[in-house]
């Protein structure tokens, strides 16, 4: 794991692409609250909501194969409870879980595929989350990939010494410990050093424009037409 | 066991949200107080400590093997404020780009494990953590952390009305002890190697903490004690199981 899909993926270009990131997180959480509040999620809501989930990969121009494939990691999980609750005789439940949590996990997916990172943490600041979760979350992003790295070579370098016994694991757990700590701490004093107070600033202000406006409330409005609406005009 | 989105019902989402935003504005606010904004970095990077050692396999017996959760180690290494903010952080993450745990069920995930978890995995430590018992308190600490953050989440299910018939709810409870002695165990082992390597634990925080730490612990208490009445107000859904399981033997039998 040398670096997370999804990265290449929000680093394109489309229209969703250039949408403030305020807006997708927004859309993104009415979409979910939607999801989640369906009270029984019949394949008439399943395909609304696919198929509007379908529509914003295409905007998005994500590969739809790759993300389908990617969302499908909640599958075990919710697969174990959908199988109980089919036993426990609750047969729609059991599809409504493992449809819910898969169309959830592919709306994050559109979401993080569609908005660099940095700019989603700017956006949930914008909106209230706490600032310092949001910079933990930043530097934690930055430094995931070089300490399991160095994990990665520890464990080889323990291997082609004879041996990966519960001990060694342990070891070297307290050693990339303080390895990463002493790290923590230079990057703290280089940070410090270069001026920074606190926060990160992006190379693109956020601004938000008529077309963010119009991708909120037309995102909104279908989402809420799919929850409340669909079913009326469909048994009409 | 991160819980994805679609499991909960509404009002525990909405709930435990609000609630996570709260506590972990106010420990955010706690941590930054004590070592200022510029903190950031130093957190992030334990963070990422705390992702790549959860990727490390413990060999545990034949075949088997553990992972560490990280709750109490970083609990004994940054005291509980600063814990919380990291694995707050290590959540969002894992919800965001790795679709570990569901975005409107990251507020459950954080009340179970980045703070009821971190609690847990603190107090035996504070509480016996200076004297001849500190390798058992910390041993405690790590397996209450993944204990007390499985049954939150068992409660929480069972709130939302996923069923969880008797056999299943023990044989999980089963698997998450031996997972809770293993985190003990791991804990131990790396705080022995920090030991070894000549470094220190957190410096005892003051007294400032000791009401929100009552907050979050009688919250989570009662949130648990919740879960256990939930489950027995549906007594029905093992009995609907073994009816299903009865007419599947009678039918084979035929």
């Amino acid at each position: 794991m040398h670096h997370a899909v999804v990265d290449r993926w929000s680093s394109g270009h489309s229209l969703l692409h250039a949408r403030d990131g305020r807006v997708k997180v927004l859309v993104c959480l009415g979409f979910l609250a939607a999801v989640a509040t369906t009270p029984r999620l019949t394949a008439l809501y399943a395909a609304g909501y696919g198929l509007a989930a379908l529509a914003a990969v295409m905007v998005a121009r994500l590969p739809l194969g790759a993300l389908l494939v990617r969302a499908a990691v909640v599958l075990p999980f919710s697969g174990t409870f959908a199988l109980v609750s089919l036993l426990a005789g609750d047969s729609p439940r059991a599809v409504a879980l493992l449809a819910k949590s898969y169309l959830s996990a592919v709306a994050v997916l559109i979401l993080v595929g569609s908005t660099p990172l940095p700019t989603i943490l700017r956006s949930l600041e914008r909106l209230r989350a706490p600032r310092l979760v949001v910079l933990v979350v930043q530097f934690l992003y930055r430094y995931l990939f070089v300490i399991s790295e160095q994990a990665q070579h520890m464990r080889l370098a323990a291997l082609s010494r004879g041996g990966w016994r519960f001990r060694s694991a342990a070891g070297a757990i307290a050693v990339l410990f303080a390895r990463s700590y002493a790290r923590a701490e230079g990057v703290h004093r280089a940070m410090l050093a270069r001026g920074f107070q606190g926060h990160l600033t992006l190379l693109a202000p956020v601004r938000a424009d008529w077309r963010d406006g119009l991708l909120l409330a037309g995102g909104w409005a279908l989402i809420a037409f799919l929850r409340w609406g669909l079913e009326g005009v469909w048994s009409r | 066991m991160h819980i994805p989105d679609g499991f909960l019902s509404a009002p525990v989402w909405l709930s435990l949200d609000a609630a996570a935003l709260s506590l972990v504005g106010y420990l955010a606010r706690q941590a930054q107080r004590e070592s200022g904004e510029a903190w950031a970095p130093r957190l992030g990077v334990l963070g990422a400590f705390v992702f790549a050692a959860q990727m490390i396999n413990f060999p545990v017996g034949v075949g088997t093997s553990g992972h560490l959760v990280g709750s109490a180690l970083l609990a004994l290494v940054l005291g509980p404020a600063a814990a919380a903010v990291v694995m707050t952080a290590i959540l969002a993450l894992q919800a965001l780009i790795f679709q570990d745990g569901g975005v409107l069920a990251l507020g459950a995930n954080v009340v179970n494990m980045a703070l009821a978890g971190v609690l847990a995995g603190y107090l035996p430590f504070r509480w016996w953590g200076a004297g001849r018992f500190r390798q058992f308190a910390i041993f405690l600490g790590g397996f209450f952390s993944v204990l007390a953050a499985a049954l939150l989440a068992i409660a929480e299910l069972r709130l939302s009305g996923v069923p969880i018939p008797a056999p299943v709810l023990w044989i999980t409870l089963g698997l998450f002890t031996v997972t809770a002695t293993l985190e003990g165990i791991i804990t131990v082992a790396v705080v022995r190697g920090r030991d070894r390597l000549g470094l220190g634990l957190a410096p005892q925080p003051g007294a400032r903490y000791a009401r929100g730490l009552a907050v979050v612990g009688l919250a989570c208490a009662l949130l648990a004690v919740l879960g256990g009445l939930a489950a027995s107000r549906h007594p029905d859904v093992l009995e609907k199981l073994l009816e299903r399981l009865g007419l599947a033997t009678s039918r084979g039998s035929q």
